[in-house]
């Protein structure tokens, strides 16, 4: 603190204390508390107000029986029914009186605590929590085999001239949205897409249905954060010395031994980084699902915290699921950081 | 401009358990020269950092002139720093530099172009202010350094290494260079330096420091002469040593025996009868001759190899396992002079005896 | 020996060149075709059904009053991030700079975890706290939810410039008695400028271009991406190919300009 005093002087040390204060707490540590303290309670009918809302039911139903019968005895001058209707009219203003009394009781639902949330988590739920886990591991582990080539090329193959090309190469698809580049794979997937309209053109006797079996999430989720699997790993293959890899060449290395034993483990940070990125986005991918399933193949998890937040506006369990979906892209970052022996430095760069 | 003196009393710093700055008391007078010399890591530059106040000491007083100004910070001192990368702000042209001091003190933009003009021209670079220090030499840049950090009329020109960057040519001229502007001036110069050509040819007074601790003040030729310790013995200058115990003291003059036999020399501070000492003496009074001379102390030496330095001439001998060396003007007679066994004379008035103690370590 | 090894390295080569045009392939063919769909004037979207080139989709975008409202919220709200993203970036990368290495590490690790957080997690959490003082969904609400992670990535970008400040410039000018109100005008900000207008043109693209996140803080609002997200899976025409269209030429030509403003920038701040 006082090193931030003295390089800066009081005025703006206290204006960088101050920003750095409401970005920490206001906008990262503030809102996770809350999503975790939203997460951790539901609002329940209290017991009495169960009772008192089927006593007020019952006294619903007998008033307006009651309030019938005193209509159909309505202006009769009979002494018997007179005495029939003044009776009947007291219990009316007695049943009246309960009514108003019931309905002035707080029936409102009352804040309970509970970890519900997080283990009532339905069997179907749980059952796309998993699978989307899985596939996005699986996600992670295809982009990194598409990748490593690609960087590796880039980095220590072509010229350096071509090797701008290949970056450039890389980054224009990224020029356009995410949304519209899984919109062109929707196109190519689709039923009546391209794909189908070259394979029955190839001779296929009808078309494959690619999206209802969740194939057209995994190419399109592929296909939108290969960027963030190719990068980082480009980075660090870069700051190889190219000398290693003619040492190992000159001792008689194999191609594979090569990789093995020099590229990689050199690359490791960047791999590294790149599997939590892309694993955080597949993940958490929330367009890729949205626009590539139409409703038709079983849905992505952050499709379900979605709808509890927006179709059955239960915040408080899909503040549940989103924590579950975070705290399982923290295990990751962590397994990832012990695995590959990289400092939190070393990522987000 | 005037100097002001800087008045040091028992300044230390403490960084942890790690002591950088042992508790020193010096005084520099105003209008001097000043020059502290040390080995790398040897405090200095952290006392020049206290003197001009981006650190403040964990103990004692700094004063300038009359003022204590032991709590201000750099931009409240009358000090100016010239950094050992010169720190030239490379977004501004050089007349901005050195403009700046007025700059951020409100003063016009046609006055401070005029300071800047006539500051650049004290420098020697008389219209060169709208280049940007990029665009300018080594010895160039080194200038508007000075001329900026004289803008704001310091009293007291702190400088931190500043020609170490530089060749050796230009180092040796803007020696002369920087004297006479401090003699036009009369600004109190404080030079850190580990060069101790620097530190001897500029300076009025020299202080040497080691690992903490000024170790000796005075005249350059003080320090060459009669080094206080061991250490300033071997840091400054080249030397013969000779090690052994005390015999005996008396008037001003030791006896040292050393495995050559006793040899006498002059006495220097702190030593005592019966304790180690190192006899220092200077290669340039170690005298070669064919035979004993019989007026002192004398090594039979076996010729190794001679060096070539210009001027003089080295010439290593082996005295049964102790190194010697002997510096002879390049005459010519020498030249090429490689006789397998030489005489390596001492006169007494040419050996310092000192106490045995830390050596600077050979780099 | 030498020859084996040189015909095995060339076949490689055959083999990687081979991967690297079907990579490629991979990541342009799309793009071509939604930029040829919007040429076509079938809908929805489509190149199988190819009824005729057709700049019809240019004037209904044109005459599409959402998507231009869309537009407009979408650079209110870039605007908006660059705003707030930007100071607290720097704010983040000065104080980082001054602190000590363990304390430097964990606020660098609470700063940059937006980063590795899912996207529809900040939309959710910043909805659920901003409802806490009666904040709902909305322009407003969105700027804050990207800002926590846009704000990160300016951060990494002023530290990696701030890494490479001479901090002896710094000193220079305190010691010739420059406040540090001073120092902070004439010294550091001119030398982070080259790094705002990067964070600026970032925070600017990474704002327009989120979904995730703004899906959930925008509300009853709408952002031009928000309203692509909504008609992806009901009402699709071939407007929303042209923007993709649109949105390739804006950021050639945004990329355009930010290399020539540094170029024009690095022009008048010479290398050291």
């Amino acid at each position: 603190m006082n090193a931030v005093y003295r390089s800066y002087g009081p005025l703006l040390g206290t204006i960088i204390l101050l920003g750095v204060a409401v970005w920490t707490l206001a906008m990262i540590i503030g809102p996770q508390v809350f999503m975790v303290e939203q997460s951790l309670w539901r609002l329940e009918q209290p017991d009495s107000a169960v009772t008192a809302g089927m006593r007020i039911e019952e006294l619903n139903n007998a008033l307006s029986l009651a309030q019938y019968d005193l209509g159909t005895l309505d202006g009769a001058t009979e002494p018997d029914k007179v005495a029939e209707r003044e009776k009947l009219a007291r219990s009316v203003s007695e049943m009246e009186q309960e009514l108003s009394t019931l309905q002035g009781q707080d029936t409102a639902p009352v804040k309970v605590y509970t970890i519900g949330n997080y283990t009532e988590m339905s069997g179907y739920h749980a059952e796309i929590f998993v699978k989307t886990i899985g596939a996005s591991l699986l996600v992670t582990l295809i982009a990194f085999a598409v990748c490593y080539p690609v960087a590796y090329a880039a980095a220590k193959l072509a010229k350096p001239q071509r090797a701008a090309l290949i970056l450039l190469g890389l980054v224009i698809p990224y020029a356009i949205n995410e949304l519209l580049r899984v919109f062109a794979w929707l196109m190519i997937l689709d039923y009546q897409g391209v794909a189908n309209s070259v394979l029955l053109w190839l001779g296929l006797p009808e078309p494959i249905r690619f999206l209802d079996s969740g194939i057209g999430v995994f190419v399109a989720m592929v296909y939108a954060y290969v960027l963030f699997m190719v990068f980082p790993i480009y980075n660090t293959i870069e700051t190889l010395d190219s000398n290693q890899i003619e040492a190992a060449r000159d001792l008689g290395a194999s191609t594979w031994k090569i990789h093995t034993r020099v590229v990689l483990p050199h690359a490791k940070p960047g791999i590294a980084v790149g599997s939590i990125m892309t694993f955080m986005l597949s993940a958490g991918s929330f367009s890729v699902p949205h626009i590539m399933t139409r409703g038709t193949a079983q849905p992505w998890f952050s499709q379900l915290i979605y709808s509890k937040f927006y179709d059955s506006f239960y915040w408080n369990q899909g503040a549940a699921y989103a924590f579950t979906l975070l705290l399982v892209c923290v295990a990751f970052i962590i397994i990832m950081m012990k695995v590959f022996k990289v400092g939190i430095r070393d990522i987000a760069k | 401009m005037r100097g002001k003196s800087v008045s040091l009393d028992s300044v230390s710093m403490r960084f942890g358990d790690f002591t950088a700055v042992q508790p020193t008391t010096l005084t520099i007078q105003a209008g001097e020269f000043f020059s502290i010399l040390g080995p790398s890591g040897c405090g200095k530059t952290t006392l020049l950092r206290m003197i001009s106040g981006f650190m403040t000491p964990t103990g004692g007083t700094i004063r300038i002139g009359d003022a204590d100004v032991t709590a201000l910070g750099p931009n409240r001192r009358p000090t100016a720093l010239i950094f050992q990368n010169l720190a030239l702000f490379p977004l501004m042209p050089v007349w901005e530099n050195v403009a700046f001091g007025l700059e951020v003190r409100g003063v016009s933009k046609r006055q401070r172009r005029e300071k800047a003009e006539e500051l650049l021209a004290l420098v020697a670079l008389d219209g060169q202010g709208d280049k940007l220090p990029t665009a300018l030499s080594g010895g160039q840049r080194q200038r508007v350094a000075i001329a900026r950090a004289l803008a704001v009329e310091p009293a007291v020109l702190l400088l931190d290494e500043p020609l170490s960057a530089l060749d050796l040519k230009l180092r040796q001229h803007m020696r002369t260079e920087l004297k006479e502007i401090q003699r036009k001036t009369g600004v109190t110069f404080l030079y850190i330096t580990h060069d101790q050509g620097e530190a001897l040819t500029m300076s009025d007074r020299v202080a040497v420091m080691r690992s903490g601790i000024v170790e000796q003040v005075g005249r350059g030729d003080d320090i060459y002469d009669n080094p206080a310790t061991s250490f300033v013995a071997s840091f400054v200058g080249e030397s013969n040593r000779l090690s052994g115990t005390v015999e005996a003291i008396s008037g001003g003059q030791a006896s040292i025996a050393t495995r050559f036999g006793t040899l006498q020399a002059r006495c220097g501070a702190g030593l005592t009868a019966g304790e180690k000492a190192i006899v220092f003496i200077r290669p340039e009074r170690t005298r070669l001759q064919d035979t004993p001379d019989g007026s002192g102390f004398a090594l039979r030496g076996t010729f190794l190899r001679r060096d070539l330095e210009g001027p003089f001439v080295n010439l290593f001998f082996d005295c049964q396992g102790l190194p010697v060396t002997v510096h002879v003007t390049n005459d010519s007679r020498h030249a090429s002079d490689s006789a397998a066994e030489r005489w390596l004379c001492i006169a007494p008035e040419d050996a310092l005896a000192l106490p045995a103690g830390a050596l600077a370590r050979d780099e | 020996m030498s020859s084996t090894a040189s015909s095995s390295s060339s076949a490689s080569r055959v083999v990687l060149s081979v991967y690297m045009a079907l990579f490629f392939g991979y990541l342009f063919l799309p793009l071509i075709l939604m930029v040829a769909a919007g040429f076509n004037s079938y809908s929805p979207p489509s190149v199988t059904q190819w009824q005729g080139f057709s700049l019809r989709w240019f004037s209904e975008l044109a005459a599409d009053e959402r998507i231009l409202q869309g537009i407009v919220n979408s650079v209110i709200v870039a605007t908006g991030v660059i705003a707030v993203s930007l100071p607290l970036g720097l704010s983040g990368a000065l104080l980082l700079s001054r602190l000590d290495a363990r304390t430097g590490s964990l606020l660098y690790g609470v700063l940059v975890s937006p980063v590795l957080t899912p996207g529809i997690i900040l939309g959710i959490s910043t909805l659920i706290f901003w409802r806490q003082v009666d904040v709902g969904g909305g322009l407003g609400l969105t700027v804050m939810a990207q800002s926590t992670f846009i704000a990160a990535y300016c951060m990494l970008m002023f530290m990696a410039r701030l890494q490479r400040q001479d901090t002896s410039l710094e000193e220079a000018a305190l010691d010739l008695g420059a406040t540090h109100l001073q120092v902070f005008r004439r010294i550091t900000l001119p030398f982070l400028r080259p790094a705002m207008l990067s964070a600026a043109v970032i925070a600017f693209l990474q704002s327009i271009e989120n979904y995730n996140t703004t899906v959930f803080s925008i509300g009853a609002s709408h952002t031009l991406v928000t309203e692509i997200g909504s008609r992806m899976r009901f009402g699709l025409t071939p407007v929303v190919n042209i923007i993709g269209l649109l949105f390739v030429v804006t950021t050639v030509v945004v990329a355009v300009l930010y290399v020539l403003l540094r170029q024009r920038e690095r022009a008048r701040t010479p290398a050291g």
